[in-house]
């Protein structure tokens, strides 16, 4: 029987065991479980995956699912990882998400119950779109994205990679987000954000990187 | 001992608007990293006592003026920081290195004047640079830096900020509290271990003590008070100073210290004061810096500038933002609680307010305070 390793931490690995459930029943995909400690630093994370190298051969895969944190590197990091060890990783649709024929989704996206993808959207790999989120037709959402629960993106919007959208966010038509941004505060975003701006509902002001 | 500081001191507009003629203008203040201004046109704009600065790069050299245009008193910047021409979005005005004019369609528009038009130039400020650290000063006869700072607090922070990487993580948080509650709070070594008990305490454990020296210095100062202004720039220079300041709990370990160049080699919580208004601190030991600039507003309100970086890459690495982005929430933690008492403090004051009560532990707080007094008073000008 095929079996499927899902590695993560917390709640995200709860309902990604949950949701790999509700699509392949026990007796067709064995689900295994492997939680890992964010705080172990990078070394002990990778060393986590020791034995996943050599799967049983029986058409094993495999899933990341981890939050956010560290600009949603960490996930971005574990994924890698386990690519290096040639272990496939297909994207995961819970069941009541919509998806229009032909959009793209590379691998270990995670697309949420309720969640919509229009026409002609383009979902880069590892990036998770929460639940009841929606996504206009022609919007490019780039990797390791993290699209929370009920966000609305427009039309021909561009998200970069490593972007976080928290709760109550909504993407104008056509604005573009550069790459490792954070936008956390609920509302409505008309302008173009830059790269490396992190706008938080804690704070008055957005903070940004500047240089390399 | 009883502080003589009245509560007008923070809270009155007059006091305030007196204060920013009486302190701020004659001094050096902070505007920003000379590594934000790194190529051509690179530009920091900032509100310095009232009046709009803008810091431009004009082929490697940095020059500072008033960030209005001759023409319509338009900002010729308008954006906190970037890289653009010295040039006014409103009617095309653009400036050189001198701050002199170029006007289009000048013959046809405007034909000003020869008298006039020799007359209209942007109002250029003097700029010094100290190690990565950019300083302004509004007065139109600057006081040479080193009397203010003096030379081994120069030497300091120019050793220092050269340690500093080119990418830089910043915002602006809008205190609601008078920027000299910032300074005594940053002068006060007892507070940690109760305000941040939980926080930067957990890494540094600061131990307040009493210096019998500093006092009795103290005492003869309160006894002869401040005779000349040489006396009160000497004094003024003992606000200034930084290094190490106390040991860390445990060596500084994250994965990121791997990718930079240490500033030294010790484990030690490492603070810079530069009066009036600028704090710079290194928590891990010379791994990563934070700059605190506190710029008044009103009296009652400050922003606060926070920049973040590490000590120099060794080389670029995948994960620096997030790094960047971690370290200014985890400090996220330390501010709002600074700020938090400081913004109690303020909303406490009433014209009527008692004044505070001084330990002895306190006396650089309490010289600072003379100091400040006497200057506001006008026995003395910087």
């Amino acid at each position: 029987m095929p079996c499927k390793h899902v590695i993560g931490h917390g709640p995200e690995l709860v309902r990604a065991l949950a949701a790999w459930r509700s699509i392949a029943p026990a007796a067709a995909l064995e689900l295994r479980p492997l939680e890992i400690d964010p705080a172990a630093g990078q070394a002990a994370l990778v060393a986590a995956l020791d034995g996943l190298e050599d799967p049983d051969g029986e058409g094993a895969s495999a899933f990341v699912a981890l939050d956010a944190r560290f600009l949603n590197g960490m996930r971005l990091d574990l994924m890698a990882s386990l690519r290096l060890r040639g272990i496939a990783m297909p994207a995961l649709v819970e069941p009541g998400a919509l998806v229009a024929a032909g959009v793209r989704m590379d691998d270990n996206c995670w697309i949420g119950a309720g969640a919509i993808i229009q026409h002609g959207s383009r979902i880069g790999f590892n990036t998770v779109i929460g639940a009841g989120a929606i996504v206009g037709s022609g919007v490019t959402v780039g990797h390791s994205a993290w699209i929370d629960e009920g966000v609305v993106i427009g039309r021909g919007a561009r998200i970069g990679a490593q972007v976080t959208l928290g709760l109550g966010v909504i993407v104008g038509h056509g604005r573009q987000i550069g790459k490792l941004c954070i936008v956390d505060k609920a509302g409505r975003i008309e302008q173009d954000i830059a790269a490396r701006t992190f706008i938080h509902a804690t704070h008055a002001q957005p903070i940004v990187i500047i240089g390399a | 001992m009883r502080s003589r500081m009245p509560p007008q001191a923070y809270i009155d507009e007059a006091w305030f608007t007196r204060e920013r003629e009486l302190l701020f203008k004659p001094l050096w203040q902070f505007i920003g990293l000379k590594v934000m201004l790194d190529k051509h046109n690179a530009f920091i704009t900032r509100t310095l006592s009232g009046i709009p600065v803008v810091v431009q790069n004009f082929h490697g050299e940095l020059r500072a003026f008033e960030n209005i245009c001759p023409h319509r008193q338009n900002p010729i910047q308008v954006q906190p920081h970037g890289v653009r021409p010295l040039f006014c979005g409103y009617h095309g005005w653009s400036f050189d290195r001198e701050g002199a004019t170029r006007i289009p369609h000048e013959d046809a528009l405007y034909r000003f004047p020869p008298e006039e038009r020799a007359c209209i130039h942007l109002r250029r400020f003097a700029l010094e640079v100290v190690g990565n650290l950019v300083f302004v000063c509004l007065a139109g006869t600057p006081l040479p830096i080193k009397q203010q700072f003096g030379a081994a607090m120069l030497a300091s922070l120019t050793a220092s900020s050269l340690a500093y990487d080119s990418e830089v993580i910043m915002t602006t948080y809008e205190g609601h509290f008078n920027w000299k509650l910032a300074y005594e709070n940053l002068r006060d070594g007892h507070h940690p271990r109760y305000l941040h008990a939980r926080s930067l305490y957990q890494d540094v454990k600061f131990e307040a003590s009493i210096s019998e020296e500093g006092v009795a210095g103290l005492r003869r100062l309160q006894e002869a008070g401040i005779a000349d202004r040489s006396r009160a720039l000497g004094l003024m220079r003992s606000f200034s100073g930084g290094g190490r300041d106390a040991p860390m709990a445990a060596p500084p370990d994250e994965p990121y210290h791997a990718h930079v160049e240490r500033y030294r080699d010790q484990d030690w919580y490492y603070n810079w004061l530069a009066f009036p208004n600028l704090h710079i601190a290194s928590a891990n030991g010379g791994h990563a810096f934070i700059i605190e600039h506190h710029i008044p507003v009103a009296a009652g309100r400050t922003d606060l500038v926070v920049y973040y970086l590490t000590a120099k890459k060794k080389q670029p690495y995948a994960s620096s933002a997030a790094v960047l982005h971690a370290h200014m929430m985890g400090t996220d933690v330390v501010m709002r609680e600074d700020i938090e008492v400081m913004e109690q403090i303020q909303r406490t004051l009433h014209p009527g307010a008692r004044s505070p009560h001084l330990g002895d532990y306190e006396f650089i707080n309490a010289s600072l305070e003379l100091w400040y007094l006497d200057l506001m008073e006008g026995k003395f000008a910087l």
